[in-house]
Protein backbone atom coordinates (compact mmCIF):
# COMPACT_ATOMS: atom_id res chain seq x y z
CA UNK A 1 0.00 0.00 0.00
CA UNK A 2 1.40 3.38 -1.04
CA UNK A 3 1.24 6.05 1.65
CA UNK A 4 0.80 9.68 0.55
CA UNK A 5 2.05 12.78 2.39
CA UNK A 6 -1.55 13.66 3.21
CA UNK A 7 -1.99 10.31 4.94
CA UNK A 8 0.95 11.11 7.20
CA UNK A 9 0.28 14.82 7.85
CA UNK A 10 -3.46 14.64 8.55
CA UNK A 11 -3.24 11.99 11.32
CA UNK A 12 -0.24 13.82 12.78
CA UNK A 13 -2.14 17.14 12.94
CA UNK A 14 -5.17 15.29 14.33
CA UNK A 15 -3.03 13.70 17.03
CA UNK A 16 -1.58 17.09 18.01
CA UNK A 17 -5.09 18.62 18.12
CA UNK A 18 -6.39 15.75 20.27
CA UNK A 19 -3.41 15.88 22.64
CA UNK A 20 -3.83 19.67 22.90
CA UNK A 21 -7.52 19.26 23.73
CA UNK A 22 -6.81 16.69 26.47
CA UNK A 23 -4.07 18.96 27.78
CA UNK A 24 -6.67 21.73 28.09
CA UNK A 25 -8.92 19.31 29.94
CA UNK A 26 -6.15 18.45 32.41
CA UNK A 27 -5.63 22.17 32.94
CA UNK A 28 -9.42 22.50 33.49
CA UNK A 29 -9.87 24.84 30.54
CA UNK A 30 -12.18 22.49 28.63
CA UNK A 31 -14.98 20.26 29.88
CA UNK A 32 -14.81 16.51 29.32
CA UNK A 33 -17.77 16.80 26.96
CA UNK A 34 -15.97 19.33 24.76
CA UNK A 35 -12.81 17.22 24.68
CA UNK A 36 -14.81 14.16 23.62
CA UNK A 37 -16.49 16.14 20.79
CA UNK A 38 -13.10 17.52 19.73
CA UNK A 39 -11.55 14.03 19.82
CA UNK A 40 -14.36 12.57 17.71
CA UNK A 41 -13.99 15.33 15.10
CA UNK A 42 -10.22 14.98 14.72
CA UNK A 43 -10.48 11.20 15.02
CA UNK A 44 -12.73 11.17 11.95
CA UNK A 45 -10.26 13.40 10.07
CA UNK A 46 -7.43 10.97 10.89
CA UNK A 47 -9.55 7.94 10.07
CA UNK A 48 -10.46 9.26 6.63
CA UNK A 49 -6.81 10.08 5.95
CA UNK A 50 -5.52 6.65 6.97
CA UNK A 51 -8.39 4.66 5.47
CA UNK A 52 -9.74 6.67 2.49
CA UNK A 53 -11.85 3.61 1.75
CA UNK A 54 -14.29 4.65 4.48
CA UNK A 55 -15.40 7.47 2.18
CA UNK A 56 -17.01 4.82 0.01
CA UNK A 57 -19.59 4.38 2.76
CA UNK A 58 -20.21 8.13 2.71
CA UNK A 59 -20.61 8.21 -1.09
CA UNK A 60 -24.21 7.11 -1.00
CA UNK A 61 -25.23 9.88 1.35
CA UNK A 62 -23.07 12.72 0.01
CA UNK A 63 -22.74 11.94 -3.68
CA UNK A 64 -18.95 12.35 -3.58
CA UNK A 65 -17.88 10.19 -6.51
CA UNK A 66 -14.13 10.47 -6.64
CA UNK A 67 -11.04 11.68 -4.81
CA UNK A 68 -10.95 15.08 -6.60
CA UNK A 69 -14.43 15.81 -5.29
CA UNK A 70 -13.32 14.64 -1.87
CA UNK A 71 -10.40 17.07 -1.94
CA UNK A 72 -12.71 19.91 -3.02
CA UNK A 73 -15.18 19.13 -0.25
CA UNK A 74 -12.31 18.91 2.25
CA UNK A 75 -10.96 22.28 1.06
CA UNK A 76 -14.36 23.92 1.43
CA UNK A 77 -14.58 22.41 4.89
CA UNK A 78 -11.21 23.86 5.83
CA UNK A 79 -12.23 27.28 4.46
CA UNK A 80 -15.40 27.18 6.55
CA UNK A 81 -13.31 26.24 9.53
CA UNK A 82 -11.04 29.23 8.90
CA UNK A 83 -14.03 31.57 8.64
CA UNK A 84 -15.33 30.23 11.94
CA UNK A 85 -11.90 30.79 13.40
CA UNK A 86 -11.89 34.42 12.21
CA UNK A 87 -15.35 34.89 13.67
CA UNK A 88 -13.99 33.65 16.97
CA UNK A 89 -11.08 36.09 16.80
CA UNK A 90 -13.57 38.91 16.19
CA UNK A 91 -15.51 37.72 19.17
CA UNK A 92 -12.38 37.86 21.26
CA UNK A 93 -11.94 41.50 20.28
CA UNK A 94 -15.54 42.11 21.27
CA UNK A 95 -14.83 40.44 24.59
CA UNK A 96 -11.84 42.66 25.11
CA UNK A 97 -14.02 45.72 24.58
CA UNK A 98 -16.58 44.29 26.99
CA UNK A 99 -13.89 43.76 29.63
CA UNK A 100 -12.92 47.42 29.33
CA UNK A 101 -16.56 48.53 29.72
CA UNK A 102 -16.96 46.25 32.75
CA UNK A 103 -13.73 47.44 34.39
CA UNK A 104 -14.74 51.06 33.90
CA UNK A 105 -18.12 50.39 35.52
CA UNK A 106 -16.40 48.87 38.55
CA UNK A 107 -13.81 51.63 38.73
CA UNK A 108 -16.47 54.35 38.59
CA UNK A 109 -18.01 52.82 41.70
CA UNK A 110 -14.62 52.68 43.41
CA UNK A 111 -14.79 48.89 43.53
CA UNK A 112 -11.91 48.29 41.13
CA UNK A 113 -9.25 50.84 40.35
CA UNK A 114 -6.90 48.57 38.44
CA UNK A 115 -7.57 48.47 34.71
CA UNK A 116 -4.05 47.44 33.79
CA UNK A 117 -5.17 43.79 33.41
CA UNK A 118 -7.51 44.58 30.49
CA UNK B 1 -24.35 34.53 54.94
CA UNK B 2 -23.85 37.85 53.19
CA UNK B 3 -26.31 37.85 50.31
CA UNK B 4 -26.20 40.23 47.37
CA UNK B 5 -28.73 40.45 44.54
CA UNK B 6 -27.50 41.32 41.06
CA UNK B 7 -29.95 42.77 38.56
CA UNK B 8 -28.77 43.46 35.00
CA UNK B 9 -31.01 46.13 33.48
CA UNK B 10 -31.51 47.76 30.11
CA UNK B 11 -34.12 50.50 29.70
CA UNK B 12 -36.20 49.35 32.66
CA UNK B 13 -36.84 52.71 34.34
CA UNK B 14 -40.53 51.92 34.87
CA UNK B 15 -39.98 48.51 36.46
CA UNK B 16 -36.58 48.24 38.09
CA UNK B 17 -37.54 50.10 41.30
CA UNK B 18 -40.15 47.51 42.31
CA UNK B 19 -37.71 44.67 41.63
CA UNK B 20 -35.05 46.38 43.76
CA UNK B 21 -37.52 46.96 46.59
CA UNK B 22 -38.62 43.33 46.46
CA UNK B 23 -35.06 41.99 46.36
CA UNK B 24 -33.97 44.19 49.28
CA UNK B 25 -36.31 42.22 51.55
CA UNK B 26 -34.09 39.15 51.15
CA UNK B 27 -30.65 40.51 50.19
CA UNK B 28 -28.24 42.64 52.21
CA UNK B 29 -27.36 44.68 49.14
CA UNK B 30 -28.85 44.99 45.67
CA UNK B 31 -26.58 45.80 42.75
CA UNK B 32 -28.17 47.02 39.53
CA UNK B 33 -25.96 47.00 36.47
CA UNK B 34 -27.30 49.52 33.98
CA UNK B 35 -26.19 48.14 30.63
CA UNK B 36 -26.06 51.40 28.68
CA UNK B 37 -29.74 52.35 29.12
CA UNK B 38 -31.15 55.33 27.27
CA UNK B 39 -33.72 56.06 29.98
CA UNK B 40 -33.61 56.74 33.72
CA UNK B 41 -32.98 53.14 34.79
CA UNK B 42 -29.92 54.02 36.86
CA UNK B 43 -31.69 56.88 38.64
CA UNK B 44 -34.77 54.79 39.40
CA UNK B 45 -32.68 51.93 40.77
CA UNK B 46 -30.62 54.27 42.93
CA UNK B 47 -33.75 55.90 44.33
CA UNK B 48 -35.07 52.46 45.25
CA UNK B 49 -31.94 51.73 47.29
CA UNK B 50 -29.72 49.84 44.88
CA UNK B 51 -26.02 50.31 44.34
CA UNK B 52 -25.78 51.13 40.63
CA UNK B 53 -22.97 50.32 38.21
CA UNK B 54 -23.16 51.73 34.71
CA UNK B 55 -21.82 50.30 31.46
CA UNK B 56 -20.85 53.20 29.21
CA UNK B 57 -21.77 51.03 26.23
CA UNK B 58 -24.44 48.35 25.88
CA UNK B 59 -22.52 45.08 26.28
CA UNK B 60 -25.20 42.43 26.73
CA UNK B 61 -26.95 40.63 29.56
CA UNK B 62 -24.01 38.28 30.16
CA UNK B 63 -21.51 41.13 30.51
CA UNK B 64 -23.84 43.04 32.84
CA UNK B 65 -24.38 39.95 34.99
CA UNK B 66 -20.63 39.32 35.25
CA UNK B 67 -20.01 42.97 36.18
CA UNK B 68 -22.57 42.57 38.96
CA UNK B 69 -21.07 39.28 40.13
CA UNK B 70 -17.58 40.82 40.14
CA UNK B 71 -18.83 43.77 42.17
CA UNK B 72 -20.70 41.50 44.57
CA UNK B 73 -17.59 39.38 45.12
CA UNK B 74 -15.53 42.48 45.89
CA UNK B 75 -18.21 43.59 48.35
CA UNK B 76 -17.85 40.30 50.22
CA UNK B 77 -20.85 38.36 48.88
CA UNK B 78 -21.09 34.73 49.95
CA UNK B 79 -24.38 34.17 48.16
CA UNK B 80 -25.46 35.91 44.96
CA UNK B 81 -28.98 36.08 43.57
CA UNK B 82 -29.43 37.06 39.92
CA UNK B 83 -32.80 38.09 38.56
CA UNK B 84 -34.33 40.05 35.69
CA UNK B 85 -35.26 43.72 35.98
CA UNK B 86 -38.55 43.47 34.09
CA UNK B 87 -40.65 42.01 36.94
CA UNK B 88 -40.90 38.69 35.15
CA UNK B 89 -39.68 36.98 38.32
CA UNK B 90 -41.51 37.21 41.61
CA UNK B 91 -39.07 38.34 44.31
CA UNK B 92 -41.16 36.38 46.85
CA UNK B 93 -39.65 33.23 45.30
CA UNK B 94 -36.16 34.24 46.46
CA UNK B 95 -36.38 32.33 49.78
CA UNK B 96 -37.29 29.15 47.88
CA UNK B 97 -34.17 29.49 45.75
CA UNK B 98 -31.98 30.38 48.71
CA UNK B 99 -33.06 27.34 50.70
CA UNK B 100 -30.90 24.63 49.01
CA UNK B 101 -27.81 26.88 49.30
CA UNK B 102 -28.42 27.83 52.93
CA UNK B 103 -28.95 24.16 53.78
CA UNK B 104 -25.64 23.34 52.04
CA UNK B 105 -27.39 21.06 49.55
CA UNK B 106 -26.45 22.93 46.38
CA UNK B 107 -23.78 25.24 44.97
CA UNK B 108 -26.10 26.69 42.36
CA UNK B 109 -29.88 26.85 42.16
CA UNK B 110 -31.68 27.24 38.85
CA UNK B 111 -35.22 28.56 38.85
CA UNK B 112 -37.58 26.47 36.75
CA UNK B 113 -40.46 28.32 35.11
CA UNK B 114 -41.85 25.07 33.75
CA UNK B 115 -41.87 23.22 37.07
CA UNK B 116 -45.30 24.48 38.06
CA UNK B 117 -48.46 25.76 36.43
CA UNK B 118 -47.57 29.02 34.70
CA UNK B 119 -49.14 30.66 31.71
CA UNK B 120 -46.24 30.57 29.28
CA UNK B 121 -46.83 31.25 25.57
CA UNK B 122 -46.11 28.32 23.26
CA UNK B 123 -43.38 30.19 21.39
CA UNK B 124 -41.57 30.80 24.70
CA UNK B 125 -41.79 27.13 25.61
CA UNK B 126 -40.42 26.25 22.18
CA UNK B 127 -37.48 28.68 22.42
CA UNK B 128 -36.62 27.53 25.91
CA UNK B 129 -36.85 23.89 24.88
CA UNK B 130 -34.43 24.55 22.02
CA UNK B 131 -32.17 26.46 24.41
CA UNK B 132 -32.17 23.47 26.74
CA UNK B 133 -31.26 21.12 23.90
CA UNK B 134 -28.38 23.35 22.71
CA UNK B 135 -27.18 23.68 26.31
CA UNK B 136 -27.29 19.92 26.80
CA UNK B 137 -25.45 19.29 23.53
CA UNK B 138 -22.50 21.48 24.56
CA UNK B 139 -22.37 20.74 28.29
CA UNK B 140 -23.69 17.19 28.59
CA UNK B 141 -25.91 18.32 31.47
CA UNK B 142 -29.69 18.64 31.26
CA UNK B 143 -31.20 21.61 33.07
CA UNK B 144 -35.00 21.99 32.88
CA UNK B 145 -34.88 25.77 32.45
CA UNK B 146 -31.33 26.61 31.45
CA UNK B 147 -32.24 30.01 29.96
CA UNK B 148 -33.87 31.56 33.03
CA UNK B 149 -32.05 34.54 34.53
CA UNK B 150 -33.26 33.81 38.08
CA UNK B 151 -30.53 31.91 39.93
CA UNK B 152 -28.78 31.65 43.26
CA UNK B 153 -25.05 31.05 43.53
CA UNK B 154 -23.66 29.51 46.70
CA UNK B 155 -20.23 30.32 48.19
CA UNK B 156 -18.36 27.85 45.99
CA UNK B 157 -20.02 29.08 42.80
CA UNK B 158 -19.50 32.72 43.81
CA UNK B 159 -15.80 32.04 44.16
CA UNK B 160 -15.38 30.01 40.93
CA UNK B 161 -17.65 31.60 38.37
CA UNK B 162 -16.12 33.38 35.41
CA UNK B 163 -18.35 34.31 32.48
CA UNK B 164 -16.88 35.25 29.13
CA UNK B 165 -19.98 35.34 26.95
CA UNK B 166 -21.57 38.77 26.73
CA UNK B 167 -25.04 38.12 25.37
CA UNK B 168 -27.86 35.76 26.31
CA UNK B 169 -25.44 32.84 25.74
CA UNK B 170 -24.26 33.39 29.29
CA UNK B 171 -27.09 31.22 30.61
CA UNK B 172 -25.59 28.24 28.81
CA UNK B 173 -22.14 29.24 29.98
CA UNK B 174 -23.33 29.12 33.59
CA UNK B 175 -24.38 25.49 33.08
CA UNK B 176 -20.97 24.85 31.54
CA UNK B 177 -19.28 26.42 34.57
CA UNK B 178 -21.41 24.22 36.84
CA UNK B 179 -20.25 21.11 34.98
CA UNK B 180 -16.64 22.28 34.80
CA UNK B 181 -16.38 23.02 38.52
CA UNK B 182 -18.64 20.11 39.52
CA UNK B 183 -21.07 22.29 41.44
CA UNK B 184 -24.03 20.60 43.07
CA UNK B 185 -27.11 21.71 41.14
CA UNK B 186 -30.66 22.22 42.42
CA UNK B 187 -33.73 23.26 40.48
CA UNK B 188 -36.68 25.03 42.06
CA UNK B 189 -40.06 25.69 40.40
CA UNK B 190 -41.05 29.36 40.40
CA UNK B 191 -43.87 31.65 39.40
CA UNK B 192 -43.39 33.68 36.26
CA UNK B 193 -45.36 36.60 34.93
CA UNK B 194 -45.42 37.09 31.20
CA UNK B 195 -46.96 40.32 30.01
CA UNK B 196 -46.97 42.06 26.65
CA UNK B 197 -44.13 44.14 28.01
CA UNK B 198 -41.89 41.20 28.95
CA UNK B 199 -42.70 39.33 25.75
CA UNK B 200 -41.77 42.35 23.65
CA UNK B 201 -38.42 42.57 25.43
CA UNK B 202 -37.53 38.91 24.91
CA UNK B 203 -35.30 37.43 22.25
CA UNK B 204 -36.58 37.27 18.67
CA UNK B 205 -36.32 34.06 16.64
CA UNK B 206 -33.33 35.43 14.69
CA UNK B 207 -31.65 36.46 17.92
CA UNK B 208 -32.24 32.98 19.32
CA UNK B 209 -30.64 31.36 16.29
CA UNK B 210 -27.66 33.70 16.53
CA UNK B 211 -27.30 32.89 20.21
CA UNK B 212 -27.41 29.14 19.50
CA UNK B 213 -24.76 29.48 16.75
CA UNK B 214 -22.51 31.45 19.08
CA UNK B 215 -22.83 28.83 21.80
CA UNK B 216 -22.02 25.98 19.42
CA UNK B 217 -19.13 27.83 17.82
CA UNK B 218 -17.57 28.85 21.08
CA UNK B 219 -17.99 25.43 22.52
CA UNK B 220 -16.29 23.81 19.53
CA UNK B 221 -13.42 26.27 19.10
CA UNK B 222 -12.80 27.02 22.74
Amino acid sequence: MQITTYQVLAPLISLIAILYAWNLWFRQKKTLWEVVLWTIFWGIVALIAIFPGVLAYVQLATGIKNQVNAILVTSIGILFFMIFYLVMRLEELEQRQTRIVRKLALRDQGIDDDISEV
Amino acid sequence: MRTIAVIPALNEATRVADVVTGALRYADTVIVVDDGSQDETAHAAQQAGARVLRHIENSGAGAATMTGIDAARRLGAEVIITLDADEQHDTNDIPLLLKPVLQHEADIVFANRFGRKNHIPFIRRLFNGLGNIVTFSVTGRWVSDSQCGFKVFGPRAVQDIQLRMSGFEFCTEIVREAVKHQWRIAEVPIKVVYSEYTLAKGQSFAHGIRTACKILLRSFLR
